[in-house]
């Protein structure tokens, strides 16, 4: 009898302990958007663009079964609405997550670890109106897809691994750059399977350093006997302590046909190139001074950037340079201005200055 | 029957693995010749509201676990634990008073999200030592950020300004 007694006892608690006393299942909703003023001019002071766009309006939305088990998703819609090609409605990420306190893995839709903006693109927390360039062809943030992710917390390291769909071969000769090989989650081939595999280092208060190398060999048309061999590392810091905001990338993408070229031509069929190597960089510098003027956080800022698609080409290589002022009246919502110039390498006499307005928000 | 009732109430009151930490942690830091009791103190609805509104972030429940740190007949620390919610999942945490109210220690006992684990790092939580209630606990100011766990790091702050603020309203009530 006593052993019995004793039994139910031991059975109680740990039922009792088998969950946490401080968590409850429970929905959890978030998301960003970002309206956009962006304005081109030529060297001559013409207008070349003029668009008014609320870029992107998005939805989080999650649930947590228990402490260890829960379910993120992400849905985006793009320019307003989707109507005749027009405007872009995407799952962004859908995917199950089991965490213990050190490690844990996710499957579904998910993001690989690259570049900073990849994982981290609310509006307020990049400081230029567009997302740099950089990570539009260099990184193609955002990058989504299927697949399946281990990451761990060791000391002050975190690291993942990411298995992942392919990229889309045709779509990078399409397009000439890494961004066109987005398969988005959409029927996308899992034959050689994306590698990404992260670190990155929080140890040193208000310094954050990541680095990651992807790899794939992206078929062409779904048919893994011809396809583009796809390396591609970079490295990332941001630094914001003591009013500073600094924030650096660079990265470098290789492509190599395996029984294709990597020939890439313009819509009228004309060869542009050869695409082998895109590297680039961006570097933001800014100063907090929203305690001299009695507000949150307001940063005026430089950047310079280098993108360059195909290094062998001169017509896709850009320099870029910056200057702009971000308001965050909360922590939550950045009002955004910035004026800068692209120019390209073939090109070097006919800048194009770009003047954009902005206002983003996140919860 | 008495110690069952016993044994099942005090794993229901704080589940098993976290009281195991907090106690594992606890001892780790203070020597063996100091005594360490767990307690619970209610948290007054006057209180609590005001505080509340000072920091502008509500406690999570209306009780809160402490340990009192004492040596013969003294106290010489409280430690409080605590809980803020992150993204979605709360994150719980223990921050070590001593008897002025400044902060000696703080730990994150267990954090449940993927992203944002970082505001439990050593370095990022040393910031806090020797806060108070009269501490400015905005981030970009005296508490530098983290990228990429901008929420957690925001409800942390606002964690151990809570409990500072919240300790020189209840000490005189604390065991």
């Amino acid at each position: 009898m006593k052993l019995l007694h004793l039994f139910t006892i031991l059975l109680l608690t740990i039922a009792l302990n088998a969950q946490d006393d401080f968590f409850e299942p429970g929905y959890s909703i978030g998301g960003y958007g970002e309206l956009h003023w962006n304005r081109e001019l030529n060297k001559d002071g013409e207008t070349t663009k003029n668009q008014m766009d609320f870029h992107r309006f998005v939805i989080y939305y999650g649930y947590n079964w228990t402490e260890e088990w829960s379910i993120k998703s992400e849905v985006e819609l793009e320019h307003n609405y989707v109507q005749d090609g027009e405007g872009e409605l995407e799952l962004e990420q859908a995917y199950v997550n089991y965490h213990t306190d050190k490690w844990g893995f996710q499957g579904g839709v998910i993001l690989p670890t690259v570049g900073l903006l990849n994982e981290y693109h609310e509006p307020p927390l990049f400081l230029s109106v567009e997302r740099p360039d950089y990570n539009k062809y260099i990184i193609p943030t955002t990058w989504f897809g299927n697949g399946f992710a281990f990451y761990g917390n060791i000391a002050d390291f975190n690291l993942r691994f990411a298995l992942m769909e392919d990229i889309e071969g045709e779509g990078i000769i399409a397009d000439g750059h890494i961004r066109g090989g987005r398969g988005k989650g959409y029927k996308a081939t899992g034959y050689s399977l994306l590698k990404n595999m992260s670190a990155v280092y929080t140890g040193i208060s208000g310094l954050r350093l990541g680095a990651s190398l992807t790899l794939n060999d992206a078929p062409i048309d779904d048919n893994p006997d011809t396809s583009i061999s796809i390396q591609m590392f970079e490295v990332n810091a941001k630094y914001s302590a003591n009013n500073i905001y600094a924030v650096f990338e660079f990265g470098q993408n290789s492509f190599d046909g395996n029984n294709t070229t990597t020939d890439y031509y313009d819509d009228a069929g004309n060869k542009i190139g050869t695409l082998k190597t895109s590297s680039g960089y961006y570097l933001d510098l800014g100063y907090n001074i929203g305690g001299m003027v009695n507000t949150n956080k307001l940063i005026p800022w430089l950047r310079v950037s280098n993108v360059s698609i195909d290094t062998d080409t001169d017509s896709k290589i850009t320099d870029y340079m910056r200057f702009g002022l971000t308001w965050w009246p909360i922590d939550n919502i950045a009002f955004k201005m910035d004026y800068g110039t692209k120019t390209k390498k073939s090109d070097s006499n006919n800048p194009t200055t770009q003047i954009n307005l902005g206002i983003g928000y996140n919860f | 029957m008495k110690v069952s009732i016993l044994i099942i109430l005090t794993s229901f009151l704080v589940a098993g693995d976290i009281k195991i930490t907090c106690e594992e942690h606890l001892f780790n830091l203070y020597p063996k010749n100091r005594d360490i009791r767990m307690h619970i103190f209610q948290l007054d609805k006057q209180i609590k509201n005001k505080v509340e509104n000072i920091v502008k972030q509500r406690f999570y429940k209306d009780k809160l676990y402490y340990w009192t740190i004492t040596e013969g007949d003294s106290t010489k620390a409280y430690a409080f634990l605590d809980n803020v919610i992150g993204k979605s999942m709360p994150i719980t945490f223990m921050v070590i008073l001593n008897i002025d109210g400044e902060i000696e220690n703080v730990n994150v006992i267990k954090y449940r999200e993927a992203y944002g684990s970082e505001v439990g790092s050593k370095s990022w939580l040393q910031q806090f030592i020797n806060f108070n209630n009269n501490s400015d606990y905005s981030i970009g100011k005296d508490i530098d950020g983290i990228s990429g766990a901008t929420i957690s790091v925001k409800s942390i702050s606002k964690g151990m300004k809570k409990i500072t603020t919240l300790y020189p309203l209840i000490q005189s009530q604390l065991k």
